[in-house]
């Protein structure tokens, strides 16, 4: 009875112990199954500070277009309804307000300016929306040229440039989005002189609409909706000089393009099934911005549900962070995003604030582990996989890591487990392949013992079947039947 | 004896078809225990091949294997087939009763157990680039049933070539019909229920 009572109170005890509720965030983590499926996954960030003009020690920022980090961590913002570039320090002291400039001794400023680079050496470049034309400003906010719109026989007579988004590579070469243009991502050289454009999306069409246009008349034909390129709408560019790109379009299946300095795109996506689109839902995400991170990943921003999606350079998902919503660490009105080293910044232009997401432990165990990875250093990458697992036990990437760096140190029998878990078909047949090979090779004596002995059997059996059966017809002869 | 006796006959009728399928009608030699035992063999198969092919050509999510579902599309379509060839053949001048329909309907189905028991060994054992090679036996495995078929057909009901064609065809169409008229028929049993109940409703909730 004592006993009974004992273990009943040590069950008790058991089961109030409860592990700490991670600290709480208001999104959920998730990723995507092999089977298209959302399977729940830890938080990989949360937010850490977050701020807003006021805070920052000045107006509140009517409507915040951009932002940008800087490779010393500082942040640009870009004020679109005051004109203003607000720039905080790493610890968000504020350290500069460009509002106004000094061009051939006349005051100017920007009107509605929606895009903003900063290029290493501290030039700002302001796609000057209104003012149909590319400011370059010096590091302490002086001006040094503007780049009007291009000159070209290629371009229509009534186009007006409305510059959107802008950056530069380390080249020189300035790469713009403007409004309605649909040829592509607008090129100038280092000094300023249009020389082309860049990665035109293709023209999406469907059959039926062609049917019709064959089977109309001319004066129909003018008045259908012409089919157009869908228009990028933002710009990055990695640490390779290629530029990524996306384009707010819920029918592509090419939302994210990576160009190379040719336009051509050279995404990588591994699983034909599971492009990088954000959710795999009925509402598509629309990607608004995008970053590259570094050894192949980049994140991009969908404002349809407010959401960061991280992919790796396969273009496997890694985590997703942030939604739509009123608490810290979600957004009304997600308009850019930025990175700094492992911090994640997104600014929110209705509610006028920047929130910064700092990785979690698996957010930390997840980037560490793919960056070995990128780089094929699958062994120590394994070995942060494993970690990763233990946090997440549905995580196939983590599988597949681990599966690859068993198959590499011939370790095939393990490795067909993971890959399988991992849900990665061509590395577990190369496994089993392997795997196949060596089991032969020390069982082929017992099988070919085994098939010989059967053979032989065989053999036996019918050799006796025959005699049987002669004997039985020389018996019936005998018997004079 | 006499099962297993008839169970080996089976083979015969799928290496020498015009031969076997002949006998099974004139000779009384199909026996519809071993067509059911066929049908249900198929039926276990395809549930094992669900579940143990080979982890490079099974494409079934686990979550979602269920094998009531091999019932619906086994079992059914088989005596759906049945029914519908038997209702068209009796207006076609077609010589075959319904017993021996459905006899040569599931002898004609043995090549999917002959085929598919191998080979789904076989797919535990083979890497991607093997892949086709179980894909080839399983469209032989097909293409062979279908040739059961219309060769037990052709001779169950004692038709030309074109002519047992074209009655394959529009017994599949016959299927179709059948498939419509049933949900038809259960769609309106649904209102007909439904509209009883709400004047049954009507009168009991008024005072």
């Amino acid at each position: 009875m004592k006993q009974a009572l004992i273990i009943l109170a040590a069950a008790l005890l058991l089961a109030s112990i409860r592990p700490a509720a991670a600290t709480a965030a208001p999104y959920e983590g998730y990723v995507y199954s092999w089977w298209g499926e959302a399977v729940h996954s830890p938080i990989a960030y949360l937010p850490s500070r977050s701020i807003t003009g006021q805070e920052a020690g000045g107006e509140p920022w009517q409507a915040a277009n951009d932002l940008f980090a800087a490779a010393d961590g500082s942040l640009y913002v870009l004020d679109s309804g005051s004109g203003t570039i607000i720039v905080l320090d790493r610890e968000w002291q504020l350290q500069d307000r460009i509002y106004a400039f000094e061009r051939d001794g006349e005051p100017d400023s920007f009107r509605n300016p929606e895009g903003l680079f900063v290029t290493p050496s501290g030039h700002i470049y302001v796609a000057d929306t209104d003012n149909s034309r590319i400011v370059e400003l010096g590091p302490d906010g002086e001006f040094v040229r503007e780049i009007g719109a291009p000159q070209s026989d290629v371009l229509s007579a009534g186009f007006t440039f409305f510059p959107r988004k802008v950056i530069v590579d380390k080249a020189g070469r300035i790469y713009v989005i403007a409004r309605g243009v649909f040829d592509g991502i607008i090129e100038f050289d280092s000094d300023g002189v249009f020389t082309g454009f860049m990665g035109t999306n293709r023209v999406a069409f469907d059959p039926i609409d062609l049917f019709w246009k064959t089977v109309s008349t001319q004066e129909q034909r003018d008045k259908m909706i012409r089919f157009v390129p869908i228009e990028f709408n933002n710009l990055a560019l990695d640490g390779e000089g290629f530029i990524y790109t996306t384009t707010a379009d819920r029918t592509s299946l090419s939302p994210v393009k990576r160009l190379n300095p040719s336009g051509i795109d050279v995404l990588r996506i591994t699983d034909a099934y599971l492009p990088p689109i954000g959710d795999y839902a009925r509402v598509r995400s629309t990607f608004v911005d995008i970053d590259a991170v570094g050894s192949g990943v980049y994140r991009a921003l969908d404002s349809t549900r407010g959401r960061v999606f991280t992919y790796n350079e396969d273009g496997s998902l890694l985590y997703v962070v942030g939604g739509l919503g009123n608490q810290r660490g979600t957004f009304r009105n997600p308009v850019a995003l930025a990175n700094h080293e492992d911090r994640l910044y997104v600014l929110d232009r209705d509610l006028g604030r920047i929130t910064e997401f700092a990785p979690t432990r698996f957010g930390e165990l997840v980037n560490e582990a793919n960056a070995l990875y990128a780089g094929g250093k699958h062994h120590e990458a394994a070995e942060l996989w494993q970690e990763v697992i233990k946090l997440d036990a549905n995580y196939e990437m983590a599988y597949v890591g681990i599966g690859k760096s068993l198959l590499r140190q011939g370790e095939f029998k393990q490795a067909l487990t993971y890959l399988k878990l991992g849900n990665d078909r061509i590395y577990y047949s190369k496994a089993l392949a392997k795997y196949r090979r060596e089991y032969m090779q020390e069982n082929f004596g017992f099988y070919m013992t085994i098939l010989l002995g059967m053979l032989l059997l065989v053999l036996i059996g019918r050799g006796l079947a025959r005699r049987q059966r002669k004997e039985a017809k020389a018996h019936a002869v005998s018997q004079g039947s | 004896m006499q099962f297993l006796r008839e169970a080996r006959y089976t083979l015969h009728v799928a290496f020498h078809p015009f031969d076997g399928f002949w006998d099974l009608k004139y000779e009384e030699r199909g026996r519809l225990r071993i067509a059911l035992a066929i049908l249900l063999g198929v039926t276990l198969t395809m549930i094992l091949k669900r579940q143990f092919s080979g982890y490079v050509v099974n494409f079934n999510h686990p979550l979602s294997l269920n094998s009531i579902n091999e019932l619906k599309y086994i079992v059914f379509p088989f005596l759906l087939w049945c029914v519908a060839n038997w209702s068209l053949t009796t207006l076609m001048d077609g010589e075959g009763k319904f017993r021996e329909i459905v006899v040569a309907t599931g002898y004609a189905m043995l090549p999917l157990i002959l085929v598919y028991v191998p080979n789904l060994l076989l797919s535990n054992v083979i890497t991607l680039r093997e892949a086709s090679f179980y894909y080839l036996l399983e469209s032989v495995a097909y293409l062979w049933f279908l040739w059961l078929l219309f060769v037990g057909t052709m001779t169950v009901h004692q038709y030309t070539v074109m002519k047992t064609i074209a009655t394959m065809l529009l017994t599949l169409v016959v299927m179709g019909v059948m498939i419509f008229l049933g949900l038809l028929f259960f769609s309106l049993i649904q209102q007909f229920v439904s509209f009883a109940y709400t004047v049954y409703q009507e009168l009991a909730l008024r005072r």
